[in-house]
Order: C-alpha cells, then structure tokens, then sequence
C-alpha cells in the first residue's frame, strides 16, 4: 500500500515537472497526450505564488487572481468547446491556464525589486503576456488537433493573462 | 336503502354486534328521508358513478396536457438551449478574421447590390473582450473606483450590454422596416464595428493631453466615423424603402457614436480632471507661505 502510494505520488511529481518545463520551453513541441492527466495542484500552488509575490509588492489581489481566473477559465472553456470538434474538459483548462501562469509569477517576482510602470516594465510585461500566450496556445492546440487555428486560441489567451498583467503592474 | 356500504365493512370485521347509536350518528335522518332526498334508490347511485367517471375523466386529461406540454418544452430546450447550434459560427480561420477585421473600417458606397454581412461570432467575440480588456486598462491607470461593484463587472456589463442591446433592438427594427438582416448578421455586424472603439480606447489611453480634447475627436470621427459608415452601407444595401432605411441607419449610427463617447467622458475624463488638479498652481505654492510666516515669527522672537 505504502509502495503504491510513493508510486502515485512519484507520477504525480513526474506529471508535473513535464508540465511546468513545457511551459519554460515554449519552442518545444509538447506531447499529445501530455494534458491527459489534469492537474489542479500545480495551478494552485502557481497561483499562491502569483497572490503571494504580488503582496510583497504591497497588493492585496487574492480575490482578483480568483475572479479573473474563473471567468478567464469559463470564457476559455466554452471558447474552445466550440472552436474544436473533440470538446475539451474544464480539468484540462483550469490545468493549462494555471500551469502557463509561471511567467507572470516570474515577472511579479521581478516586481518586488524594480518598477514595471518604466520602459523596462513594460517590455517585461509584453514578453511575459506573450510568453504565458504562447505556451497555452501550444497545449491546448497539441491536444485539440486544432494546428492551424494557434492563432485564434493565442488571442483570447493572451487576453486573459493581459488583465493578470494589469494586476501586476496597476 | 341508504348507502352504507362505508361502515358496514369495518363494523363486519371488527365485531358482528351493530351499534345502531354509531349508525345514526352518521346521518342527520332516516334512511328513508335521506333516499327521500336523493331520490330513488338507483339514481344515487347512477349519479356517484356519473361523478367518479367525471373524475377520472378530468385527471386523465389533465394528465395527458401536461405530459404533452412537457414533451413540447423538453423538445424546445433540446432544440434551442443546446449550445451546440453555436459551433458553426465559430469556425473561422486566422486570415478570415484578419480580413474582415480591417473590412470593418473600409466602408463601400451602397448599391443595388446586396453587401456581404458575416454570420461570425468568433472575431466580434474577441472584439467585445478586447474592448473590456482596454476599459479595465484605461480605468486602473486612471485609478478610476467603482462604488458597490468592481472595475470587471462593470466592463463587462457596458460591453455586452451594449452589443446584446443594440443587437436586439436593431434587429426589432429591421423587422418592423423589413429589412434583410438576419439576428447572427447583426451581431456580427456590431461586434466588428467595436475595433474602431478599441483603436480610440487604446490612443486616447496611451496619449494624453491636457484637457483638449481635439485629439479625441478627431480619432472619434475618423475611427468611429468609418466603422459606423461600414454598419450603415451594408443595412442600407438590405433595405428597402427611404423612410426604412432613414430609420435603420440614423439609429445604428446614433447609438454608435453615442457609445463612444460615453465610454471617453465616463472613464477617461476622470484621467484629465486628476491631471488637471495635480498640476494647478495654488497647491504648489501654499508650503512657500507657510514657510515666509515662520520666517516671520522667529524675526519677532
């Protein structure tokens, strides 16, 4: 029992680190069957991070990091249930939109030591929006077989992490 | 006889005693007086089996209309309230809805000829958010508060009610003037007419200038003006009638226009009026008066 525990919970920890380096590396083409395994832990923590880095900057934004999350993963879900012919879980959105978080809790980080509000802020800000849009896009693409549609699912991505950007920086 | 036939059998299994006390009590008279009432003996009876099949009668049909109206709303739900009759609408590809994204400022003169409205949902989606996305920016850099409500729930109840409202009350419009526009069409139409609010939203956002407002509008004119004029060319190629298509256009127009400048004097002004206030000389000038007054007092000391 306590060896098929351990086992489970090595997967679990393989699952995630596959999942949190395919959004550090978005030129790598990711797996299939990669988002197969929803994971809402790893979300959660990232987002802990994300509310945690922006009150050492002073904000107190847990309940917007929550908002915003739950009308971004609704509006994602029912977006892609109608863009893809297969149909996608809210499981598997809540997983990707909070794993490609990681960018902007690296760049809230950043905000603890310098302004955001300068020309350096703002090329930060755009490359990690970009950054956080192009690794969902990949994910979502590579398991909905929607390849020539990246753009489409890019945008409304982008968006979101766009008002999470807003977050950091106002 | 009277009917009795109710405790007869109760009386029969508990005990074969009868107690004529407990049958009398149950009538106010005699058996006779009450046949005298009911009439013959046999009509009372005909008459409880005439009720009891009335009875039925009426539980059976009241039965069978609402098993029929529930058929009928279940069939309406599955039919209208799967959200499935939507997929086609968002099938587009990327260079589609770049394309019809700058058809949208490229208005063309009416003609006889009927001007290609999409039925999309997909690009004028992605407008409506795009346009929430640039209220929420305007109103955190101008630190704009919202009493009872948040910065969200405010962008997105002005953007969707605005596009859901004046879709619906153009399409009530188009039916009363007839005019050949479907209700997907209209949405469409009006969710891409949004960019030129966004492209003004954004400018005026990024570049300020002290309250003049010359520069606003002139993008309010030449963005709004081009997307508006689109929206116009394109009903009036689907309507006919001069007094229909005064009425279609003049309203679409109106309402357009209007929301741009409500979403300026209601968000951004707030921008200028703050400006305004922090540069205004009296401010700056006050710690130089108190400092000459205690100038003053250490001279007398």
């Amino acid at each position: 029992m306590l060896a098929l525990c351990t086992i489970w919970q090595v997967k679990c920890l393989d699952v995630k680190r596959h999942q949190t380096l395919a959004v550090l590396n978005p030129f790598k083409a990711a797996e299939h069957d990669m988002m197969q395994d929803t994971d809402l832990a790893g979300p959660l923590v990232f987002c802990l991070a994300f509310g945690g880095s922006l009150m050492l900057c002073g904000k107190l934004q847990f309940g917007y990091i929550y908002g915003i999350g739950v009308v971004g993963c609704m509006a994602m879900y029912f977006l892609l249930n109608m863009m893809s012919l297969t149909g996608v879980s809210v499981g598997c959105v809540v997983s990707v939109l909070g794993y490609c978080l990681l960018p902007m809790v690296i760049l809230s980080s950043s905000a603890v030591l310098l302004s955001l509000k300068g020309m350096i802020g703002i090329v930060l800000t755009v490359l990690a929006v970009v950054w956080c849009s192009f690794s969902s896009s990949k994910l979502f693409v590579s398991a909905l077989s929607m390849e020539n549609q990246q753009p489409l699912v890019a945008y409304p991505c982008g968006l979101v992490y766009g008002v999470f950007a807003l977050l950091t920086v106002f | 006889m009277a009917d009795r036939g109710q405790s007869w059998p109760t009386q029969q299994d508990e005990s074969a005693i009868i107690d004529l006390g407990d049958v009398n009590d149950r009538d106010d008279g005699s058996d006779y007086e009450t046949d005298m009432s009911r009439g013959p003996t046999d009509g009372s009876g005909k008459g409880s089996l005439e009720e009891d099949v009335r009875k039925r009668l009426t539980d059976n049909v009241t039965q069978m209309v609402w098993n029929a109206g529930t058929q009928q709303a279940k069939r309406a739900w599955s039919l209208y309230g799967n959200i499935d009759i939507l997929r086609p609408y968002f099938n587009v590809e990327p260079h589609e809805v770049r394309t019809r994204l700058l058809q949208s400022f490229l208005p063309r003169m009416p003609s006889s000829e009927k001007q290609r409205a999409y039925r999309e949902l997909y690009g004028p989606l992605m407008v409506v958010f795009t346009l929430i996305a640039l209220l929420l920016f305007q109103m955190k850099a101008a630190e704009h508060k919202v009493e009872e409500g948040t910065l969200m729930g405010t962008a997105f109840g002005v953007c969707f009610t605005y596009w859901w409202g004046t879709a619906a009350l153009m399409w009530f419009l188009s039916y009363v003037c007839n005019a050949h526009i479907t209700s997907i069409q209209l949405l469409s139409l009006l969710g891409y007419g949004l960019a030129g609010h966004c492209v003004v939203i954004l400018l005026g956002t990024l570049i300020h200038t002290s309250h003049d407002h010359l520069f606003f509008y002139l993008l309010w004119a030449v963005f709004g003006g081009l997307s508006t004029l689109k929206m116009v060319g394109v009903i009036l190629s689907r309507t006919h009638g001069k007094s229909q298509r005064l009425i279609l256009s003049c309203t679409i127009a109106a309402i357009h226009l209007l929301f741009l400048l409500y979403l300026h004097f209601a968000y951004h002004q707030i921008v200028e009026d703050l400006s305004r206030v922090l540069d205004s000389d009296p401010v700056v000038k006050q710690p130089e008066v108190v400092n000459n007054v205690r100038t003053v007092s250490k001279g007398e000391i």
